[in-house]
């Protein structure tokens, strides 16, 4: 008869598996950091971790839906989190954000006052602005010679299968029913039912959706035309003119990324600090240089190249119809289920 | 089929081993318990919940998420896939048997190099394959240009993002899966057989058909089920190479869980899938024992 290793050896071997997943940090040594993919340029992350020997795990995500449902998973405890302005308001409405100490945070005076008590948080209690942008139109003007001023003339027939957007319902409804004129936020049975026949005929005419990284088939040359953030087109522009960016003429969808810190951080103290460092003028302006979003900090903003400044992309010229979006709740459902029904339909 | 059947019996010879062979299996049961039972009875609870607006799991029960599985946009999509996967199969079958059968027909050395080189691309991670794909077929890519260059095509192909990409991409992930138990198959299979077949009259065609075919057929299956269930749920290469233009149901069930934050009919879906392939499994299992009998 073989002795039986009996469950002794099986609690000692998920005790030792457990020694070895267990956290062994201290408190406020490191920061869990949960926040867009290029988002962060290495030298900032290095920078912080060089000046106060806190290191940061840079965990990232490709949508704000995304990041609110690993947020809610709780697989791990995040010390600072970076969701859209909407999925913010979601998540101040639900308590699951800590309020920020703002006696920490004395760079906060830098941030332009219209990224102050936006509608996601209008006490601006629980959010500071990271990087805002825009949802607009690139065209390769090289390869596309006719105007194009609108999402009219973007999805027109003739751009049929040359066009990228971002892989994201809720993006193509508000182009839709921008077309439409409705008010972005109404998201309801009737103005879904009437964008339907008008995205059907869009969707017709796209050759690829990607959030992630659009701005690669527009340099591949796979696509001439996009629906793309801000910051991608920023950045399109920057390596080649010929990418022009346009803000749609029936308005274009303005948003904020914000840092916060959810409830269950560990690690607050460290945290704050990250912000603070994050508020330096200087430490802002490094952000921009890599990814050239609309910055909200003014005192970085006078640290940025007269070319910088001029990228339309990131500071678009004029006086163009924004709006943001609101947290939707329910009826968020019904975007998904029109837009995986059309793309089905194809 | 003689040799099955007489196998058989033997199985039962080891029934009395007990304790060793349970200790034996200790480990995989162990794995199989944490990795997909659990999983699994996880998922089955999550798909009779509800979920709040924020996408939590609300643990009230609701057949809802079954009533829109079998919507008929859900039921389209699974058609589709299952549409690719056969395709991707039965290209996988064509190219791979050709290949695996002449790497088991050669001599020792060379034999083992040309396996290496059927597993060689597995040390570098799909994602990057991938990615080299879309290098090679983007339009101002390699293919492009070579066709370009030598003069076969004056303006470039329209290649990547296109169901042809996908399909492209889904032979390309899986067919070493198809390969290597075929040539399995293959190099145990003895030539005197063949020979005997060709003494008794039969034609190459025939004595492949009748002879080859069904000595492989083992290889084959194996082959067959390692890549068709996986091809069915694969949703990477539909959102890298095919623009995420056309849903196949792994891509659905992906964006239930993040994009839409709707896991319980994520978890329905996963289910009903899941349920599908064990049918199908044991329907296919009865039939092969049948046969056998």
């Amino acid at each position: 008869m073989i002795p039986l290793p009996g469950s002794r050896v099986i609690v000692l071997l998920l005790a030792v598996l457990g020694l070895a997943l267990a956290p062994l940090r201290a408190a406020n040594k490191e920061i869990n950091l949960f926040a867009w993919s290029e988002y962060f340029p290495q030298s900032v992350l290095e920078g912080f971790t060089k000046e106060t020997g806190i290191r940061i795990n840079y965990e990232t995500f490709a949508s704000g839906e995304e990041m609110l449902a690993k947020l809610l998973a709780g697989g791990t405890a995040y010390d600072l989190v970076q969701p859209p302005d909407y999925i913010a308001e979601a998540l101040i409405k639900n308590r699951l954000l800590l309020p920020l100490d703002y006696a920490k945070l004395p760079g906060v005076k830098n941030i332009l006052p219209e990224y102050l008590n936006m509608a996601h948080d209008p006490e601006q209690r629980y959010t500071l602005p990271y990087m805002a942008s825009t949802v607009g139109i690139v065209v390769n003007t090289e390869r596309v010679k006719e105007p194009v001023t609108g999402l009219v003339d973007l999805f027109s027939e003739r751009h049929a299968g040359r066009i990228v957007v971002v892989d994201d319902a809720r993006e193509l409804v508000t182009a839709a029913l921008y077309v439409l004129g409705h008010p972005l936020n109404e998201i309801n049975a009737k103005n879904l039912a009437e964008a339907r026949p008008l995205l059907a005929q869009w969707m017709k005419r796209i050759k690829l959706y990607d959030s992630d990284s659009p701005k690669t088939a527009l340099l591949n040359g796979d696509v001439d035309l996009g629906y793309v953030w801000g910051g991608e087109a920023a950045r399109l522009w920057a390596e080649n003119p010929k990418f022009a960016y346009v803000i749609p003429k029936e308005g274009a969808h303005q948003f904020v990324d914000v840092m916060a810190i959810p409830q269950g951080a560990k690690n607050v103290e460290a945290a704050h600090r990250f912000l603070a460092y994050l508020l330096r003028p200087e430490v802002s302006k490094a952000i921009s240089d890599e990814f050239p979003y609309t910055n909200p900090n003014g005192a970085a903003r006078k640290l940025l190249s007269p070319a910088q400044l001029s990228n339309p992309a990131s500071y678009p010229p004029g006086n163009p119809k924004f709006g943001t979006f609101r947290h939707l709740g329910e009826t968020g459902a019904m975007i998904d289920e029109l837009i995986t029904d059309l793309k089905n339909a194809r | 089929m003689h040799a099955l059947a007489d196998t058989a019996p033997a199985h039962s010879s080891g029934r009395r081993a007990g304790v060793v062979a349970w200790l034996l299996l200790a480990p995989l049961a162990l794995w199989l318990v944490l990795f997909v039972v659990v999983p699994m009875l996880g998922l089955l609870v999550y798909s009779f919940c509800q979920r709040d607006d924020l996408g939590r799991v609300v643990y009230a029960f609701s057949w809802e998420n079954y009533a829109r599985v079998f919507d008929p946009i859900y039921l389209k999509i699974l058609g589709r896939s299952i549409g690719y996967a056969a395709l991707t199969t039965v290209l996988c079958v064509a190219i791979g048997y050709p290949v695996a059968w002449y790497i088991a027909r050669q001599r020792s050395p060379l034999r083992e190099r040309l396996l290496l080189l059927v597993m060689i691309p597995f040390w570098t991670s799909f994602l990057i394959r991938t990615y080299a794909w879309i290098a090679i077929l983007k339009s101002e890519g390699l293919l492009n240009g070579l066709l370009q260059f030598s003069g076969v095509i004056t303006a470039p192909l329209s290649l990547l993002y296109t169901p042809t990409a996908v399909v492209i991409g889904l032979v390309y992930a899986y067919l070493p899966f198809m390969i290597l138990p075929i040539y399995g198959s293959a190099e145990k299979l003895d030539n005197a057989l063949v020979e005997a077949a060709h003494d008794l009259g039969a034609g190459p065609i025939r004595a492949f058909s009748h002879v080859i075919i069904p000595l492989t057929w083992p290889g084959i299956a194996a082959g067959i089920m390692l890549e068709f269930v996986p091809a069915i749920g694969m949703f990477a290469i539909t959102d890298l190479m095919g623009g995420a233009q056309v849903p196949l149901i792994g891509n659905v069930i992906q964006n239930q869980f993040f994009r839409a934050r709707n896991a319980p009919f994520g978890a329905a879906l996963g289910v009903v899938f899941t349920l599908m392939f064990i049918l199908t499994y044991a329907l296919a299992h009865r039939r092969r024992r049948a046969a056998a009998a």
